[in-house]
């Protein structure tokens, strides 16, 4: 966080992007509250608890950005500065891949490349190892849902599992 | 007398050969998570918050608040021999901890930490054992009002002592009562940010939202850092702490105790606040402050005693007026719904088999904790030398499968990875998950007593001033909100938040 005294303003930095998603966010939910009605003080519907939280949000969110314009704030590449910020790039593709592939191809052909790729892709784990634990772990729990607890795992397009 | 009739029913049901086991494993799980640095107790219950179905509600909650207190317990263990807080309540043992480790005290730093824990965690029992009954009797007569200002100020009070700065905890704490209301209305049935989608009619499951923003989000952070470990290799001996060690400690434990249970019912208090507070304490009573930091036993065993005797203090709120104080205890009150059950002031006297049975099981729990923590000590030295590179993949297809058994559901392992993705660039830009998921377990029913109030009382808002628990509750949310605009406060805030993070 080297530049977090930086006063001027940057539009790289991330407390006042913080902000404005938060600001969108508000008056989305603000909006969503009008739409379902807020009823009266008297009797309070649908909408009311979310209108008012989604000023309070709007609210949350100004101090935020105000904050980020006049006091400053690191900038988004100083968050991730001296961090292996790869690492965590690779398990978010890897578990997006996964979502993707879960109801197609069912638990076991999922869950065993997914392991594969973790298990060799962020911190190298040894082939002699790597072959085990992906193939033994996923069938061990797949084998102890399935007839241990009567738990049907996503079997997928090749009903697999 | 009725009290010890309570008690003795209550281990009738603790002693039950499964309890037994379900304790068992909670407490050698909590302390597993305690061990492993990166793996906290929230990662833990949520990831086993599905197996509890399987059993009856008194196995599966007794098992999870096994895996609480055990946690305690197990993360001294990390932050005397390796320097690394094993969870967040252990991170002020590694200051004076390590440093008696490495200077040869390794033993008697696990011995008094072991020990102030089980004493602490005894006394938070027994106070549990003579508070609650009576806290209920009181809380029967509260209504919707202060129901919903007891809530605003558990938030407040999360939010005021969340480290960093608060907007941004109070942002959360809205975003989750926002996503906690996601679903059909519960007065007009009308279905509120469904986008259409069946799988949120029943709204968004606290399993995926926490193991998300908990276990996938912690392992995203930890593969950041490279993990260095110091351990200590010396052969560890003499845990049985000497005279002068007890002597000295003596009075450390007590007042940690007391402060943590104290501080662990309090609304967002809990156990990390009461053992840095211990800390403090200690470190302003004692003729010699220059020892804390170079290997003062009571810089172990009074933040020791504090955490513990906060873990019992928090399980109050959550029994008496069904308020979770705290995270863990969010997901506590997760359990007991699962089984269709509502904690607070009337679960005492309508089952009473689950609460003393639950009560009793944590004394059977804290002398299970004082063997698994003393005599195995060397096991759980062996288990710090487990390759993260391994754990962490196991821990994310543990949270995949633990989400779907949850539900039978594949849409919350989306859900799951969703707040994974975005509980890790929330820590990364300074937004604390705590907050978020404390509100979303309370935004229903903050919503719900709002409402009532507004309609009982006619639209009045002077409702929630003229009832003198809710004014209380009410004012004090509102001087902790104005408080850090004080800039002599606002500094001592900081610095709360700054010891934390270091």
């Amino acid at each position: 966080m080297s530049d977090q005294s930086n006063v001027n303003f940057r539009l790289n930095n991330s407390e006042l992007w913080g902000g404005l998603i938060g600001l969108a966010l508000g008056g989305f939910v603000i909006w969503s509250g009008l739409k379902l009605k807020l009823g009266t003080i008297n009797d309070p519907g649908a909408g009311f608890v979310l209108f008012y939280t989604g000023i309070l949000i709007c609210l949350f969110a100004a101090a935020i950005i105000i904050a980020a314009l006049t006091e400053g704030g690191p900038t988004f590449g100083s968050r991730w500065e001296n961090t292996r910020w790869t690492k965590p790039v690779i398990i978010i593709a890897c578990l997006i891949a996964f979502a993707f592939s879960l109801n197609t191809f069912g638990f076991l052909l999922s869950s065993i490349p997914l392991m594969v790729l973790l298990l060799r892709l962020v911190d190298p784990v040894r082939w002699q190892l790597t072959i085990p634990i992906a193939l033994l772990v996923p069938l061990g729990m797949w084998w102890i849902l399935k007839r241990l607890l009567l738990i049907q795992l996503p079997s997928g397009i090749f009903e697999i599992g | 007398m009725d009290t010890l009739i309570n008690v003795a029913h209550g281990f009738g049901v603790a002693l039950q050969p499964v309890n037994l086991i379900y304790c068992f494993i909670g407490v050698f799980i909590g302390t597993l998570v305690g061990v492993l640095p990166g793996i906290g107790p929230i990662s833990a219950m949520s990831l086993l918050l599905p197996i509890t179905l399987s059993g009856t509600p008194e196995s599966g909650i007794i098992m999870m608040a096994g895996i609480y207190y055990g946690s305690m317990y197990g993360g001294s263990t990390t932050s005397i021999l390796v320097n690394i807080p094993g969870e967040a309540a252990s991170v002020v043992t590694c200051i004076d901890g390590h440093q008696m480790a490495k200077q040869g005290r390794a033993g008697p730093a696990l011995g008094i930490s072991a020990f102030g824990s089980f004493i602490a965690g005894t006394f938070a029992l027994v106070a549990l054992m003579l508070v609650a009954p009576k806290l209920a009797s009181v809380a029967i007569a509260f209504g919707p009002a202060e129901y919903f200002s007891l809530m605003v100020l558990g938030l407040v009070v999360l939010t005021f002592l969340t480290q960093g700065s608060m907007p941004k905890a109070l942002l959360m704490a809205c975003i989750g009562v926002v996503l906690g209301v996601i679903g059909l209305d519960s007065i007009t049935a009308q279905p509120r940010l469904t986008f259409g989608r069946i799988e949120l009619i029943d709204g968004i499951g606290l399993v995926p939202v926490v193991m998300g923003l908990f276990g996938v989000a912690e392992v995203l952070l930890n593969t950041e850092q490279i993990i260095k470990r110091d351990i200590i290799n010396t052969k560890i001996t003499h845990l049985l702490p000497s005279k002068a060690d007890w002597k000295a400690s003596a009075g450390p434990m007590s007042r940690g105790t007391i402060m943590g249970f104290l501080l662990g019912i309090l609304p967002g208090g809990g156990a990390v606040i009461s053992s840095f507070a211990s800390y403090a304490l200690e470190k302003r009573l004692s003729k010699t402050p220059e020892r804390f930091g170079n290997g003062a036993i009571e810089g172990v065993a009074g933040p020791e005693a504090a955490n513990n005797a906060a873990a019992g203090g928090a399980f109050i709120p959550l029994m008496t007026l069904g308020i979770p104080p705290n995270v863990v205890m969010a997901l506590l009150l997760g359990a007991f719904v699962i089984h269709g059950l509502q904690p607070g002031p009337l679960m005492i006297t309508q089952n009473p088999g689950l609460f003393w049975g639950i009560v009793a099981s944590m004394y059977i729990g804290n002398l299970m904790l004082l063997v698994l923590n003393l005599p195995m000590i060397g096991m759980w030295v062996q288990l710090l030398k487990l390759p993260y590179n391994i754990l962490f993949p196991l821990i994310i297809l543990f949270t995949i499968i633990g989400v779907y058994c949850s539900s039978n559901n594949v849409f919350d392992v989306y859900v799951m990875i969703a707040f994974g993705i975005i509980g890790y660039f929330m820590r990364k830009l300074g937004y604390e998950p705590a907050p978020l998921v404390l509100a979303f377990v309370l935004g229903p029913m903050l919503e719900n007593n709002l409402r009532k109030s507004l309609i009982l009382s006619q639209g009045n808002l002077m409702t929630f001033i003229e009832r003198p628990i809710s004014a209380a509750c009410l004012l004090l949310a509102v001087v902790l909100l104005v408080a850090p605009l004080l800039p002599s406060l606002r500094q001592k805030r900081e610095l709360v938040a700054l010891d934390e993070e270091a």
